[in-house]
């Protein structure tokens, strides 16, 4: 395993309970890279993310960002989900939204100041919506709600972002919109990416290293390399299986459900 | 409203409704952000129980109630910690379970009943001295751990996971926030009674919320309802002879209506 990388997936193990979710998971991810993680549904990809966030623990193996277990790092991380819903009618203004990207840098306890305010100001320059600063965030359209993610993401001047099904529910306008900017912050910041995705002709465009996964990697190559191979359509004719083998208690020759 | 602050009872249970007042609104931000009414609503339920075991056993009822509120808000974070359960199952749980238990013990006695009824909807005659200066004691707490952690708070609240990528203790701050929730209840129990606090928790951010355009601003106006539903509730409770828990709401209940409507009309809704 290369440790020097900035993300690193070691002989990965997780299982929710009884229900084995990840198994033998290996891969890495250099930095300044811009990795996909494809996979059908239920194929581990959120709990990869997850395991990444430190939000889960891994059953065996080690999850390390920039050589150190997650939270541990010195390096700052961003993380874009699917979507954030506040409730409705909340008055959470975008520049709200993007400031809290530096909250983390700020430690516990200690209030935003100036030059915070003026990152989050250039964060919201740099993905072209510094002039709805001032709209609530549930007023915006789905491709701008996710354009202030990532400026929220850069608020923390992160090495690396982590991104959940990003573009779900986006037009395609807005997903190609999207990936562009990504890359336009890979090549000018240097920032390594990971981003989970089923939107496999965006990966094949932006991202210049594909995992597949399937509770376990299938297949980990260039986006010419994984897309055109046999394992991706067996990956996602068949889907992934949730249950343990051992907890498994279907009568042999039962169909799956 | 004079008559009623001639009286020492009178003048403790208007220092007492100011505090609970302002915690309950501050609370209240964070419950409606995080979507938590129904943890509101079970949590003070839940205190029932220990209300009962308090008075059962002739120890101090607002103990027992603090103690059950305590174990089923760190119940409720260490079922939901890994998305196993949500927060509104995990209550669905055990705040039924926690509130038969505080039925079951009420039926072994009925001499007790009446002070229970006290519980169940306050009562301005209720507070004591000594639960003054507790209340004191934990709006002091309460207040000063909210203001602190206020930002980390907001951020958790509006995406945990970010939150944890920005590497702030998520569950740490979970849990501090189902305490101090649990700690605003039972502060509130003698006064608004375990029926009627949870409205306190929600009804006062919500007319905020229609009545504010920042975050900042709402956090002010949900004070001003809670304060106002406080005080004239209060005076309305002594006036008509009524429980002051529910004079308290209605007035709440009232503020929202007025902020509703007028929020419609701002917005040239038909």
């Amino acid at each position: 395993m290369n440790e020097s990388a900035a993300i690193t997936f070691d002989d990965v193990w997780f299982s929710y309970d009884t229900v084995r979710t990840l198994e033998r998971v290996s891969f890495d991810v250099e930095r300044g890279r811009f990795a996909a993680l494809i996979g059908p549904n239920g194929a581990g990809k959120t709990t990869a993310l997850r395991l990444l966030l430190g939000r889960l623990r891994p059953t065996r193996g080690r999850v390390l960002l920039f050589g150190s277990p997650p939270g541990r790092q010195r390096e700052a991380v961003g993380y874009i989900p699917q979507r954030v819903t506040v409730p409705r009618g909340f008055p959470l203004t975008v520049f709200e939204l993007v400031l809290m990207g530096c909250y983390g840098r700020l430690g516990l306890g200690r209030r935003p100041r100036r030059p915070d305010r003026d990152a989050a100001v250039h964060a919201l320059e740099r993905v072209g919506l510094v002039d709805l600063a001032g709209r609530y965030f549930e007023t915006l359209s789905g491709g701008q709600q996710q354009r202030a993610l990532i400026a929220r993401a850069l608020a923390g001047e992160p090495q690396l972002l982590l991104l959940d099904e990003p573009t779900a529910g986006l037009d395609p306008a807005a997903r190609a919109d999207f990936y562009n900017l990504c890359c336009l912050l890979q090549r000018e910041a240097g920032l390594t990416l990971l981003a989970a995705s089923h939107d496999i002709d965006a990966v094949a465009h932006h991202a210049d290293r594909v995992i597949l996964l399937n509770r376990t990697v299938l297949a980990v190559g260039s986006p010419h390399d994984v897309l055109h191979a046999p394992v991706l359509q067996e990956a996602y004719r068949f889907p992934a299986r949730h249950h343990d083998q051992e907890h498994d208690h279907r009568a042999p020759g039962t169909a799956p459900s | 409203m004079m008559e009623l602050l001639s009286y020492e009872f009178g003048q403790r249970a208007l220092a007492a409704g100011v505090i609970v007042g302002l915690m309950c609104a501050v609370l209240a931000f964070f419950v409606v952000l995080r979507r938590m009414a129904f943890v509101g609503v079970g949590l003070s339920h839940a205190a029932l129980g220990g209300v009962a075991l308090g008075v059962i056993t002739g120890t101090s009822p607002l103990a027992g109630a603090m103690t059950v509120s305590l174990v089923v808000a760190w119940v409720i974070g260490w079922l939901t910690r890994r998305g196993r359960l949500t927060e509104d199952t995990a209550i669905g749980v055990l705040f039924p379970t926690a509130m038969a238990f505080g039925i079951a013990l009420m039926s072994l006695s009925a001499t007790y009943r009446q002070d229970l009824i006290a519980y169940l909807f306050g009562s301005i005659l209720a507070i004591r001295t000594a639960d003054l200066q507790l209340l004191i004691v934990l709006a002091a707490a309460t207040l000063s751990l909210l203001a602190l952690f206020f930002k980390e708070l907001v951020f958790m609240s509006v995406d945990e996971e970010a939150a944890s990528a920005a590497r702030l203790p998520v569950t740490t701050l979970r849990y501090l926030l189902l305490t101090v929730l649990a700690a605003t209840i039972v502060a509130s129990i003698k006064l608004v009674g375990v029926v009627l606090v949870s409205a306190l928790l929600v009804v006062p951010a919500a007319t905020g919320q229609l009545a504010a355009r920042s975050m900042k601003s709402m956090l002010v106006v949900s004070v001003m309802a809670a304060e106002i539903s406080v005080i004239a509730g209060l005076w309305l409770s002594w006036t008509w002879n009524l429980p002051s828990g529910s004079t308290i709401v209605l007035v709440s209940a009232t503020l929202f209506l007025v902020a509703f409507v007028s929020r419609r009309r701002a917005d040239g809704a038909p």
